[in-house]
């Protein structure tokens, strides 16, 4: 086709869009809804993914000691892990030091734990351990567990195989709910299409008799698909922005959750934005132009 | 330039609308094709326009065998002919040119081929003054008058006119009647199905009678001619 008649087609998938407004609203509402919900799926999965990466190449190990463990038997332990390989530091942390640290930690909170002395300090005297490198951290967990003295041995794995569990979780029950919404979706622009084919019946009659061919009636309504696809994109585009930079401002700021979440440092918007936006108008259209075929096999016999 | 070949045409609902019709047309004739309701004129308007196939025979049009045609091809064979209908059948949010011009952009003609043909062929079906009009401002002889010029404007071979006249007064009738007149001799292959009567006597043309999906009478210069 010639560039003329193409931009023929496309303002008139405009105007198409624009003549059925109320079922172009419901059909690009009911896209953006699908794409809305993928993209927060996406958002979790995507920070879920930056954590593991952070997390896994962490060498710390913490490793928790018995309460009433003896000086000479934590020297023992100390001089044992330090001819271990790999160890870069080991350093000892008492119980009265840990509570210091979680007061200073909890900054101007720290009243709430007013309630604890040494004579009821809950926290167990331990080792902070760094390995050299990631590749050392099971091997030394490993030794470390056999210790006797030992309570329990903390370390990123533990963190990555909860966090990466959540992370499929979440994949999978959220990609079903984006199905059942595109599934929906593809319905109404389905009905969309049909109406608006039946509302330029009068037109289509007579451009068949003048002798455009199958696809010159047909592309104005594919257009008209792709557009509410497009249109559904850009919108929920702009929803997963406005309600991930309302995380991250929520985030930000001094408080306990920051301090908590300091560890969960949220991606930058615009680091996630751009691939969301390319998979929305990417799946927007493909779902808008396939629902305009399908209608267009059912109801427009050229 | 039309030639039917033993064409029949059964529906599906067991109506023989066509019998073993045979029957030929040449370049530039004006022919009149004229019977009585269901007698098969539709039919054979419809079958020219390959909007349904025959059940048995051979359609040529312009050496083309139109049963051998591919689906591909029909809108590029519907181009070489123009066709009116009783009911104008004009887009109403549409200007009379918009309507004019609307058949040329479907056949990709450039917007300056359009603004030169478009101006010429209203002129010819004396509806230039009118062209900003839309179809609900029009009178009827009017409306059929910018169909006329969305028929003839891609200068089609063959008009086809299904009761162009069904619905105007005689004397509109006439108006038409004339263009068709001179769209004829400005070389055009005419064929006009009606049952209006004093237009048929009135233009001495050929004209073939259809009975019941047969030809009946088929006369150079004829007249109305229906037998029960």
């Amino acid at each position: 086709m010639k560039i003329r008649t193409w931009k023929r087609m496309v303002r008139q998938g405009f105007l198409n869009v624009f003549r059925n407004r109320i079922m172009s609203l419901a059909s690009i509402s009911a896209i953006a809804a699908a794409l809305f919900v993928l993209g927060l799926v996406m958002a979790v999965v995507m920070n879920i993914n930056n954590i593991v990466s952070s997390l896994e190449s962490k060498v710390e190990i913490t490793v928790f000691l018995k309460d009433n463990t003896s000086k000479a038997d934590i020297d023992n332990i100390e001089q044992q892990i330090n001819s271990w390989d790999g160890i870069s530091e080991c350093q000892f942390i008492s119980k009265h030091q840990a509570l210091n640290k979680w007061r200073e930690e909890w900054g101007d909170k720290k009243y709430l734990l007013d309630g604890y002395h040494e004579s009821n300090n809950p926290l167990p005297d331990s080792f902070q351990i760094t390995a050299i490198k990631p590749e050392f951290v099971e091997g030394i967990v490993e030794k470390a567990n056999s210790i006797q003295a030992v309570e329990k041995v903390q370390y990123s794995k533990d963190v990555v195989d909860s966090i990466t569990s959540i992370a499929s979780t979440t994949r999978i029950f959220g990609l079903s709910i984006v199905g059942i919404l595109i599934a929906m979706a593809m319905v109404i622009i389905n009905n969309t299409i049909r109406l608006s084919v039946y509302s330029r019946r009068r037109e289509i009659n007579i451009m068949k008799y003048i002798g455009a061919t199958d696809w010159y009636i047909r592309w104005p309504f594919l257009m008209e698909g792709m557009l509410l696809g497009l249109f559904g994109a850009v919108l929920s585009s702009g929803l997963v922005a406005a309600v991930y930079s309302l995380l991250e401002k929520r985030m930000g700021g001094p408080s306990i959750e920051n301090n908590l979440l300091s560890l969960f440092q949220l991606l930058p918007l615009d680091a996630i934005l751009y691939q969301i936006a390319v998979l929305f108008i990417l799946i927007g259209s493909i779902v808008g132009t396939i629902a305009s075929l399908l209608s267009m096999r059912k109801h427009l016999q050229v | 330039m039309i030639q039917f070949i033993n064409v029949t045409k059964e529906y599906e609902n067991g109506l023989r609308a066509l019998n073993n019709v045979n029957l030929i047309v040449e370049r530039g004739e004006f022919v009149f094709i004229v019977g009585a309701s269901g007698a098969g004129k539709s039919t054979l308007i419809k079958l020219l326009l390959k909007e349904i196939e025959p059940t048995a025979g051979a359609l040529f049009v312009n050496d083309r065998d139109l049963t051998q045609m591919k689906p591909k091809e029909i809108p590029f064979y519907r181009r070489s002919m123009g066709v009116v209908f009783q009911d104008f059948r004009l887009l109403p949010d549409k200007t009379v040119f918009e309507n004019v011009a609307f058949a040329m952009e479907i056949v990709e003609a450039s917007r300056k081929e359009i603004r030169r043909q478009v101006p010429a062929v209203l002129s010819m079906v004396g509806l230039a003054s009118k062209a900003n009009n839309y179809p609900s401002q029009l009178s009827g002889g009017e409306q059929q008058r910018a169909a006329l010029a969305r028929a003839l404007v891609n200068n089609p071979s063959i008009l086809l006119a299904d009761e162009p006249t069904g619905n105007l007064d005689s004397a509109t009738a006439s108006e038409i009647m004339k263009i068709l007149n001179m769209i004829n001799h400005r070389g055009t292959t005419v064929l006009m199905a009606t049952h209006a009567r004093d237009i048929v006597d009135s233009m001495k043309k050929r004209v073939i009678t259809f009975h019941k999906g047969t030809i009946v009478s088929d006369k150079e210069k004829g007249e109305y001619f229906f037998e029960d």
